[in-house]
């Protein structure tokens, strides 16, 4: 993944992180990964297209989701229902929208595709012929992935 | 006499009456080649192609048939043969296929004519053909005493990941056959046990992998170590990690994590003078750090082929390190004087100019994950080797063979070695560096 790349998307999550929820975000070590791995039971995902092709993965545990749901819409919510879902994905296109808009003034060009969610037990993405960026997002309810998959378009 | 002709004649007839596999031949850098008819859609000749930025090498562009946008692929571009030059604008003779669900137009040299044959007649291929890989090849066949190689469409230009999932890899390089160690006395066993230590703590404390790529190297230095010790009187095992670093000092190319140095320099272009290049110049830089080798790599190409365009794909898995890349800056007392007239002058220093750096792409990557570019002409890969695991350095090798053009170069830090029938070795003065057969 090229370097420009990294940062943008780094800093929108925690720009966006920290102003909806308005609390510090810590961020962990970013690494690599090329195998499948274990979604952790929520996922929103984001398509990426233009100069490169690939995806936005923001993977969190159940409670993580609702607890940073009820956060953005001021309310309890118990369940992951259309309100929880549709915050969650807000949120992934809210984070990667930033990130693209920076991406945009550096002078790379990308669009987005609509944000999509993915619930339920013992599931795996694998990225085929690309590996992934993590960049795990430690918040007060628990801890975000965010994974970042995307090649030059060759 | 008269009936072995009427024989033959009637034999031919056979033959004529029999036939049913018609193909559209052509040639390409002189040599005759076939297609299916039932996948050509029309032949004709074109110019003017849309150029698409970002694609392979190999795709002229796209084109406007008759209302349908098609792609077009230079097939001598592709298989690397050389394309004879061409006036600007002037018509190219195009084949028009009907893959499974799109078309697409390829270039070749020129087209010939149909040729009826026999499929019985078609004889599967042999590895001596070459010049394109044999996979690509359906079968061969004679026609009035020329013999034209039918080209498989669907596996050059079909979907690439259906096919690769159906043909287990060929295994490039073998991997070596550990030998078992030949008997020694007593003495000499003692000296292999500090060896062994030796290698063992080079892994702990450096993370060093001594292999078949390395091991001259070590037991050399191996042999200066234990007299060096002894003159100090210290122990010959390395202790703690400053000894495994000083241990590893001479190992590491010139110019390990700077500029390189005009010798260097001087060395490096006299390797390349082995090079092929037309148009496209594809790099690979493993292994990258800071970009100093990168940069160092981009002025050294753009001097010696300064007519192609060159792409450098640098990847280091040491994510402060490969941050800085992208916007290196330095002093000018920093680099060699040529350099100096590929660099602006920036807010922070000096800085190399945008056509050096567009021409690079550093990436957070890690090589043993899969490496999505296409195929390259030069891969310069210093001294990452031996800081992979021993499998994953064949494996690694495995991955730079494949991904080498054929007759493309491959360096190596200068310690280290690979001995295979693969590569022919072109070192020259302080480079290693080997050419694929």
């Amino acid at each position: 993944m090229r370097v420009e790349y990294i940062n943008p998307f780094v800093e929108a999550a925690f720009n966006v992180l920290r102003e909806v929820l308005s609390e510090e975000v810590k961020r962990g070590e970013l690494y690599l990964k090329s195998t499948s791995q274990p979604v952790l039971g929520v996922a929103a995902i984001v398509g990426l297209t233009g100069d490169v092709e690939g995806r936005v993965l923001f993977d969190m545990k159940k409670e993580v989701a609702l607890a940073i749901a009820s956060e953005m819409n001021g309310e309890e919510l118990k369940t992951m229902d259309d309100l929880a879902k549709a915050t969650i994905s807000e949120l992934a296109n809210m984070i990667t929208g930033q990130a693209v808009t920076k991406l945009h003034d550096l002078g790379f060009k990308f669009d987005l595709t609509p944000p999509a969610i993915i619930t339920g037990d013992n599931m795996e993405v694998s990225n085929t012929g690309v590996e992934a960026l993590i960049v795990p997002v430690e918040l007060k309810a628990g801890k975000i992935e965010i994974n970042v998959a995307v090649r030059e378009r060759a | 006499m008269s009936t072995i002709s009427d024989e033959l004649k009637q034999e031919e007839a056979e033959k004529v009456e029999n036939i049913d596999y018609k193909m559209v031949t052509f040639s390409l850098a002189g040599k005759d080649y076939g297609i299916d008819i039932m996948k050509v859609k029309e032949i004709s000749k074109a110019k003017r192609f849309t150029f698409v930025p970002n694609a392979d090498p190999f795709v002229r562009g796209v084109y406007n048939l008759r209302g349908d946008i098609i792609s077009i692929i230079d097939l001598r571009i592709m298989f690397n043969l050389p394309a004879p030059k061409r006036e600007e604008n002037s018509f190219e003779d195009m084949i028009i296929l009907r893959l499974e669900d799109y078309l697409i137009g390829v270039i070749v040299d020129s087209i010939d004519k149909v040729v009826g044959i026999n499929s019985e007649s078609i004889q599967p291929p042999h590895p001596i053909f070459g010049d394109i890989n044999i996979k690509f090849i359906k079968g061969v066949v004679e026609n009035e005493g020329r013999l034209y190689l039918i080209l498989d469409v669907e596996k050059i230009l079909g979907d690439s990941s259906r096919e690769e999932e159906a043909a287990p890899q060929p295994q490039l390089v073998k991997e070596p056959v550990r030998q078992p160690e030949a008997e020694q006395d007593e003495a000499e066993k003692a000296g292999e046990a500090d060896y062994a230590f030796v290698v063992e703590n080079l892994l702990t404390f450096k993370n060093f992998h001594v292999t078949e790529y390395n091991r001259n190297w070590v037991r050399s230095r191996f042999q200066e170590w234990k007299q060096l010790r002894s003159k100090e009187g210290a122990e010959i095992q390395l202790q703690e990690e400053e000894d495994a670093v000083r241990f590893l000092q001479p190992f590491y190319a010139p110019y390990s994590g700077g500029f390189w140095g005009g010798d260097y320099c001087s060395n490096v272009k006299e390797v390349l003078k082995q090079l092929q290049v037309q148009g496209n110049l594809m790099v690979w830089n493993p292994g990258c750090g800071a970009g100093y080798e990168t940069y160092s790599l981009a002025v050294i190409l753009r001097e010696n082929f300064p007519n192609s365009q060159l792409k450098i794909w640098a990847h280091d898995n040491d994510l402060l390190n490969i941050s800085t890349a992208p916007n290196l800056v330095f002093k000018p007392a920093d680099v060699p004087d040529n350099f100096l007239d590929f660099t602006v002058e920036g807010k922070n220093g000096l800085q190399f100019n945008k056509e050096i750096r567009d021409a690079i792409f550093f990436e957070f990557h890690n090589v043993l994950h899969s490496n999505p570019f296409p195929d390259v002409d030069l891969i310069v890969a210093r001294d990452i080797l031996s800081f992979q695991k021993e499998d994953e350095q064949y494996k690694l090798v495995q991955e730079f063979a494949e991904k080498l053009k054929p007759g493309g170069v491959l360096i190596l830090g200068k310690n280290e070695e690979i001995v295979s029938e693969l590569f022919d070795d072109i070192s020259s003065g302080m480079v290693k560096a080997y050419r694929k057969r």
